[in-house]
């Protein structure tokens, strides 16, 4: 079962209705926003309706809204090795 | 000093220049190039799944590829105003969201 990768990258303002309600229907509320779909007919016409708007990747998994996020977050080139209450806790 | 011109004497006149300028020619072929790609990805993947869709199917039978596409109909579209029945498709309203890839035949 595979899964369609849907992220809005053109914002609809001035499309005709059809079109923000398409968007809508597929979860789509603001620009940037990625969902995931099951690969089905009915979902592919869909994203036929608004193909202008969006990218689209085939993905084997879907992930949640956090894990989507945590694509996009750098590197903080660091690493925690010990906090300070693990510490603490070892001196006693 | 006061020059009398259209945009001056009458109130909201909108003034889209007559040519489509090379950049813009380019982020044209982009975008096409880009629907293409996204009506690619569903139709492989249909496929994959043992499916198939009305519109995806109309589409490949219908609409030309980008680097199947004349010059003429990338960057103008088909009016019967007009003297050569041809003006900037940045005329066309909402141009950069839009599909516009036919014309008439013989025009």
């Amino acid at each position: 079962m595979s899964y369609f990768r849907v992220t809005l990258v053109r914002s609809a303002i001035g499309l005709p209705r059809r079109t923000t309600d398409v968007l809508k229907a597929l979860g789509l509320k603001k620009r940037m926003v990625t969902v995931f779909h099951p690969v089905s007919p009915s979902v592919a016409g869909q994203i036929m309706k608004v193909k202008e708007l969006v990218e689209v990747r085939e993905v084997e998994k879907r992930l949640t809204r956090q894990e989507v996020h945590l694509e996009r977050k750098p590197d903080p080139g660091y690493y925690v090795e010990k906090t300070s209450g693990a510490e603490w806790k070892e001196s006693r | 000093m006061f020059k009398a011109s259209s945009p001056l004497f009458s109130g909201l006149l909108w003034k889209i220049p007559w040519r489509i300028s090379q950049p813009q020619k380019a982020r044209q072929r982009k975008r096409l190039r880009s629907v293409d790609r996204v009506v690619d990805t569903v139709s492989a993947a249909l496929t994959r799944n043992g499916h198939s869709a009305r519109s995806v199917t109309r589409w490949f039978k219908e609409m030309p590829r980008e680097e199947e596409m004349l010059p003429k109909d990338k960057y103008t579209l088909f009016d019967k105003k007009e003297k050569t029945y041809r003006k900037g498709i940045h005329k066309l309203p909402k141009w950069t969201r839009v599909s516009q890839r036919v014309n008439p035949p013989g025009f």
